[in-house]
C-alpha cells in the first residue's frame, strides 16, 4: 500500500498522466456499478442463505478466532431481524439457524440468547413469533451458563407473556431465583406470577423490569410500548365501566366521551397514554383513535 | 552468546527495514480500529468485539509477518551468498541459527507491542477509562507471541530446507493442521480401528498444539486464564521451540554450500 503510493509519486511525465487516466477509468465503475445494482435488484433480493449451516463446523475452521466469528454472526442476526423488522416481514426464515450458529460458536455469549429469545419470540411484526424456538434457544443457554440467572428470567417471560403458561413462568423465575446473585424479587415474581398470573399488575411489574434492565435501546423502546399498551387497556377498561354507568343513568348509550364529561362522570376528554383523545367506538366501548401512538396488538 | 545476540540484532535490523511489515502493522492497527466501527452496528458486544477483532488481527497479522519474514531468514543468505561471509567469520551455524530464530522473535515481540498499544487506545477511546481487568488481555497476547514462537521455529525449519513458497506453504498447514490436532484424534478415536487410533494420537502429540494457545475469546468475556494454562503452555512452547531450532539447526550443520 506504502509502496504503491511512493511509486505513484516517483513517475514523470508521460507516466504520470497516464496513471492519472485510471482515475477516470474508476470513476467510470460508480454509474457502472449503479447499472449492475439496479438490474440486479429488479430480479429480486439476494437468496438468504446459510453459505456454512453448522456451528460446530465454522468453529473448527475459525482456527482459533471462534469469538470473533460469533460476533460476526451475531451482528448479522441483529442486521437480518432489523432488516426485516423495517420491511415489517412476517416470516423470520433464517433467524432461528443464525442465532443457533452464533451460539455453537460462543456459547457464552449471553446477549445473543437474551436479545435472540426476545426477537423469536414476539409476535409479528414485531417479531418472528416462534415462542418455542426461543424456549429452545434460552435452555441452550442455561446449559451453557448454568450461573447465570437472567436466563432464567427470560424464560419465565416468555412463558408468562408469550405462552400464558403462568404455572411453567412461575418455576421458571423460582428456579432462577435459586441461582447465585439472582435479584431478590425473581423470588417475589415467582410467588405473584403463581397467585396472579395473567393480571395487567403481574404484566406490567415484569415490563417494567424488562425497561428497567434493558441494555439496548430497541429493547427499551419495545418494553415502554408494552408499559403504554398496557396503561391504555388499564384506562379502557375503567372507561368502559363510566360508559356503562351512563348507560343505566342515561337510558341509552354514550355517542362521545363529551357526553361524559357533561354529565359529570369525567373531568374531562380522557387521552390515552400517547396524548391522543379516546373514543367510543361502534360497540359502545372504548377505543383508540386512529391517530393513536398506543398499538394495543402488542397485548395479543 | 554475544555472537548470538549479534546476529539476532542484525536479523532484528534487517526485518525492521522490510516494506511489508509496515503495510501489516497499519493494516492491523486500521482492523483495531474498525472495530469500533463494527461495534456499532451490532448489540451489546461493543467491548467483546473490540476485544475478539483486536487481539484476533493481532494474531493473524503476527502469523503472517512470521511465516512471511521466518520463510526468508535462511534461504535468503544463501541467495544473496552473504551466508559465505557470516560463516567464515567465527561464528558455528547453530549459533547463527538460533541468532536468526533471536532476531526474528524480537521483531515480533515489538510489532506486537505496538499492535497492542493500539489495542488499548482504541479500548481506551471506546470506554473513556481503562482499569486493571483489561489487563487480561496481555494474557492473551501472550499466548498469541508462545503460538508465534512455534511459528517462527517452523518457518526456520522450512527455511533451511525448502524454497521460500514451499516453506510458506508447509508452515502455514502446519498451523492449520496444528489448530485442529484435537479434532485428528477424535476422528481417529471415532474411527472404532486401533490402528488409527494410534496413529491419530501420535500425530495429536508430534504436532506442535496451536489450540492450547486459544484463549480470546475466554479473555473477550472477561475470565481469566488459570495459572496452570500460562505455566504449562509456556513450557510446552519453550521446549517445541527448542526441538524446531534444534531441527533446524542439524539441517544446517549439514547442509553444503557451493
Amino acid at each position: 500500500m506504502i509502496s504503491a503510493g511512493a511509486t505513484l509519486f516517483s513517475l514523470t511525465g508521460r507516466r504520470r498522466v497516464q496513471a492519472l487516466l485510471l482515475v477516470p477509468c474508476f470513476l467510470a465503475l460508480l454509474p457502472l456499478q449503479r447499472g449492475i445494482d439496479r438490474e440486479l435488484a429488479t430480479r429480486g433480493q439476494i437468496a438468504e442463505v446459510l453459505y456454512i449451516p453448522s456451528g460446530h463446523l465454522l468453529r473448527r475452521l475459525s482456527l482459533g478466532h471462534e469469538g470473533l466469528l460469533a460476533n460476526i454472526y451475531w451482528t448479522r442476526v441483529v442486521q437480518y431481524f432489523g432488516r426485516k423488522r423495517l420491511g415489517h416481514a412476517t416470516r423470520f426464515e433464517l433467524l432461528g439457524p443464525l442465532l443457533r450458529i452464533t451460539t455453537d460458536l460462543d456459547p457464552r455469549l449471553v446477549i445473543a440468547y437474551r436479545f435472540g429469545a426476545i426477537f423469536l419470540a414476539e409476535k409479528a411484526p414485531g417479531g418472528a413469533g416462534q415462542p418455542s424456538e426461543a424456549l429452545q434457544l434460552l435452555r441452550r443457554g442455561i446449559v451453557a451458563n448454568p450461573d447465570y440467572w437472567r436466563l432464567w428470567q427470560d424464560l419465565g417471560f416468555i412463558y408468562y407473556w408469550d405462552l400464558k403458561d403462568y404455572a411453567s413462568a412461575a418455576r421458571a423465575f423460582q428456579a432462577g431465583s435459586e441461582r447465585p446473585g439472582a435479584a431478590i424479587w425473581m423470588r417475589a415474581m415467582a410467588a405473584t406470577v403463581a397467585a396472579a398470573g395473567g393480571q395487567i399488575g403481574t404484566s406490567r411489574l415484569l415490563w417494567s423490569e424488562i425497561y428497567r434492565q434493558a441494555e439496548s435501546e430497541s429493547i427499551r423502546r419495545s418494553a415502554q410500548e408494552h408499559l403504554l399498551a398496557l396503561q391504555a387497556q388499564e384506562e379502557m377498561e375503567y372507561l368502559n365501566r363510566l360508559l356503562v354507568q351512563y348507560r343505566t343513568r342515561a337510558g341509552r348509550g354514550a355517542l362521545t366521551f363529551r357526553e361524559l364529561v357533561a354529565a359529570g362522570l369525567l373531568a374531562a376528554l380522557p387521552r390515552d397514554p400517547s396524548g391522543v383523545p379516546y373514543r367510543v367506538g361502534p360497540d359502545g366501548r372504548a377505543a383508540l383513535s386512529p391517530g393513536s401512538g398506543v398499538d394495543l396488538r402488542l397485548l395479543q | 552468546m554475544r555472537r548470538v545476540a549479534s546476529i539476532a540484532l542484525h536479523t532484528f535490523k534487517e526485518s525492521v527495514r522490510e516494506r511489508v511489515l509496515y503495510n501489516l502493522i497499519v493494516f492491523a492497527l486500521l482492523l483495531i480500529g474498525a472495530a469500533i466501527l463494527f461495534g456499532s452496528i451490532s448489540v451489546g458486544i461493543e467491548q467483546i468485539i473490540l476485544v475478539n477483532l483486536g487481539l484476533s488481527s493481532i494474531s493473524v497479522f503476527g502469523l503472517l509477518m512470521a511465516i512471511f519474514i521466518g520463510i526468508g531468514l535462511v534461504w535468503k543468505e544463501i541467495e544473496r551468498r552473504s551466508i559465505y561471509c557470516v560463516l567464515s567469520k567465527p561464528v558455528r551455524r547453530a549459533e547463527f541459527i538460533v541468532g536468526k530464530y533471536f532476531g526474528l522473535l524480537l521483531t515480533l515481540i515489538v510489532n506486537t507491542a505496538i499492535m497492542t498499544a493500539g489495542f488499548y487506545a482504541a479500548l481506551f477511546y471506546q470506554k473513556r477509562h481503562l482499569s486493571s481487568g483489561d489487563l487480561l488481555v496481555l494474557e492473551a497476547i501472550y499466548f498469541i507471541l508462545l503460538q508465534l514462537a512455534l511459528v517462527v521455529g517452523l518457518a526456520l525449519l522450512f527455511s533451511c530446507v525448502s524454497t521460500p513458497i514451499l516453506s510458506a506453504v508447509f508452515t502455514f498447514f502446519l498451523y492449520v493442521i496444528g489448530n485442529l490436532s484435537s479434532d485428528i484424534r477424535w476422528f481417529g478415536q471415532e474411527t472404532g480401528n486401533a490402528a488409527v487410533e494410534k496413529l491419530t494420537a501420535i500425530l495429536y502429540y508430534l504436532l506442535p498444539n496451536f489450540g492450547n494457545f486459544n484463549v480470546i475469546s475466554q479473555v473477550a468475556h472477561g475470565e481469566r486464564i488459570p495459572g496452570y494454562l500460562l505455566l504449562a503452555n509456556s513450557l510446552y512452547a519453550l521446549l517445541y521451540a527448542t526441538i524446531l531450532v534444534s531441527a533446524a539447526i542439524l539441517v544446517f550443520e549439514e547442509k553444503e554450500f557451493r
